[in-house]
């Protein structure tokens, strides 16, 4: 079954990096063909010799916003959760709450930066917040909606075996929604490192994000693009981490 | 209905009672768990005390909403019988079984007495053990550890509990499959496992609805000899759901008979067929007329449960 398993991801990641590759020679042969100026399209190699050139710089900047984007998921998450096991274990709390959640959820957070750079500085601590702000209401809805489906007759049974509410949460509910909750854990992934970086944007002191921003008002678009793969490469990496955390254990939801 | 229970008690005493008493003897209730009657140390006692109830309902009624489950119900299970229960689908067994085990309370007005003590159904929670419809497996626990399910709730640790639920593993048919997800097992293999599930949580009295309802006949004609054999190793009271007139008589000391909705015994019909039963008493005239009478009996409330639902 593992090596199913793995044969079968070895079988997408070639996939992926055939695709990959496809669409850099396209878009080489698109950039030095029609001669594209730097500012539409820079061609590959150009971005690749410019990623060389300024390795460490972006290394330094991934750094920052590699370490923003882990810790406001990490904190977001563990908010969600639980946020979203007392809700459930207060079900008066829960009318009150989930609509507003839902209603907040619903306008993307970034509209929120300008007041987090203000409460929080330009730091990284800004970014964190925002991330863990927009990751802990993704994982939340997950939270509750996987808490909910749980089976009244597997509840019942395990009360008849004299489960009270903790042991039916902990050998049940979870457990049930332990599919859902990694799934939004896996979409957050992505979610984390784009709010970090917009964040960046909009003001701080390193990070991709203000790397990006920089290079623009210098009129850098190979920077630009280099920086956009970098931050790629580490959206993708946190994303397959998390996938493969999914498949490793939640082995009976695909099954 | 005084003098029903008088005369189950009398026809009790002439019929399998010897029977009944030897499984008392070996009746065990779990360690640490206080019983009333201590029955271990009756052997030598009177028969009538083999007659004193494990549990006791009266005047048992459960309405939900509108529907009227159950009305009037009245049952009274010896320990270490077997109890056989069939009756019209939708009759309220279920809803019997949910009360027994402390899920649902009935409506106001019953009597519930377990081992002589007067109880709300609420108490029998963590005292029965039970056995829904649906084996209702974790999917994320393998075999063994669906099976001590009950004893970790209970508070055991982990090692023990699978100390103990791999020694049962042969039993149920179930050895070398510990490490197996539900997902791999087949039917009957995941109703041996929630059996096991049940059988590891020791308590007086277990409860059994429909578990080999979904099988195959050859499947469940094994089931049934091989749950005999089980039953009579390890001496717990049991209460048997069943549609299956045939799996009703072979395996029980009594059948219940309930009538359509709202849910009522109609009959109790002693087996006095002798233990241990081989597959072949079904062909004995003593089991066709039992199997009469009974058939007789539900299809005067499948008629009425059909006439109810306007065909
Ligand atoms: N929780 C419940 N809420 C509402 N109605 C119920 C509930 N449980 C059972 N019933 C109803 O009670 C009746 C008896 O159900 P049940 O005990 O499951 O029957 P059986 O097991 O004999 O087929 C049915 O009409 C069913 O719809
Ligand atoms: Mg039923």
């Amino acid at each position: 079954m593992t090596a199913f398993m793995q044969t079968d991801s070895a079988r997408q990641i070639s996939r992926g990096i055939a695709g990959a590759l496809l669409v850099a020679a396209v878009w080489e042969i698109c950039a030095r063909g029609l001669n594209l100026p730097a500012y539409i399209l820079p061609s590959v190699t150009s971005i690749l010799a410019g990623m060389v050139g300024d390795l460490a710089s972006l290394l330094e900047a991934a750094r920052f916003t590699a370490t923003e984007s882990f810790a406001g998921y990490a904190i977001g998450c563990l908010i969600g959760m639980a946020a979203a096991i007392l809700v459930t274990m207060i079900p008066s709390a829960r009318s009150i709450v989930l609509p507003l959640a839902t209603a907040i959820n619903s306008v993307p957070v970034v509209a929120y930066s300008p007041l987090v750079l203000l409460w929080f500085g330009i730091g990284m601590a800004s970014k964190i917040v925002m991330v863990a702000v927009a990751v802990s209401f993704t994982i939340f809805l997950s939270t509750i909606a996987g808490l909910d489906r749980v089976d009244r007759k597997s509840v019942d049974l395990i009360r008849s075996f004299g489960a009270g509410r903790l042991a039916v949460l902990w050998r049940l509910r979870l457990p049930t929604a332990l599919p859902l909750i990694i799934a939004g854990m896996r979409v957050s992934t992505v979610r984390s490192v784009i709010v970090a970086i917009v964040t960046e944007m909009l003001g701080a002191y390193g990070g991709l994000g203000w790397v990006i921003y920089q290079a623009v008002l210098q009129i850098d678009f190979v920077k630009v693009w280099a920086a956009i793969i970098v931050a790629s490469a580490i959206s993708l990496a946190f994303f397959g981490a998390i996938s493969f955390v999914e498949r490793r254990y939640v082995f009976w939801s695909k099954a | 209905m005084m003098e029903r229970a008088m005369a189950l008690t009398e026809e009790h005493l002439r019929g399998p009672a010897a029977g009944a008493m030897g499984l008392i003897d070996l009746l065990k209730p779990s360690k640490g768990r206080a019983v009333a009657q201590v029955p271990a140390k009756l052997e030598t006692a009177e028969p009538t005390d083999a007659g004193k109830p494990l549990i006791e309902l009266r005047n048992v009624s459960k309405t939900f909403g509108t529907v009227k489950a159950l009305q009037d119900l009245e049952v009274s299970i010896r320990p270490g019988e077997l109890v056989t229960v069939v009756g019209p689908s939708g009759c309220g067994k279920s809803t019997l079984f949910n009360i027994l085990a402390g899920l649902e309370e009935p409506d106001p007005g019953n009597v519930l007495r377990h081992k002589g003590i007067s109880s709300v159904a609420s108490d029998l929670l963590g005292k029965v053990s039970f056995m829904p419809q649906r084996d209702l497996l974790l999917p994320w626990r393998n075999v063994i550890d669906n099976a001590i399910l009950a004893l970790e709730i209970e508070g055991m640790p982990r090692g023990e509990a699978r100390k103990q639920a791999m020694a049962m593993l042969p039993e149920f048919g179930l050895a070398g499959f510990e490490a197996q997800y539900p997902n791999q097992l087949s039917g009957g293999m995941r109703q041996r496992v929630a059996l096991m599930r049940t059988f590891l949580f020791k308590r007086d009295l277990m409860l059994l609805d429909e578990p080999f309802g979904a099988l195959d006949a050859l499947t469940r004609t094994m089931m049934q000899r091989w749950l005999l054999d089980v039953w009579q190793n390890h001496k717990r009271t049991v209460l048997f759901i069943t549609h299956d007139v045939d799996e009703a008589i072979f395996l029980g000391d009594r059948v219940l008979v309930m009538t359509a909705r709202p849910g009522r015994v109609k009959l109790e019909q002693a087996v006095d067929l002798p233990r241990p039963r081989k597959a072949d008493i079904v062909t004995s005239p003593e089991f066709i007329a039992l199997k009469k009478t009974l058939l007789e009996a539900i299809e005067e409330e499948s008629m009425k449960s059909f006439q109810v639902a306007g065909y």
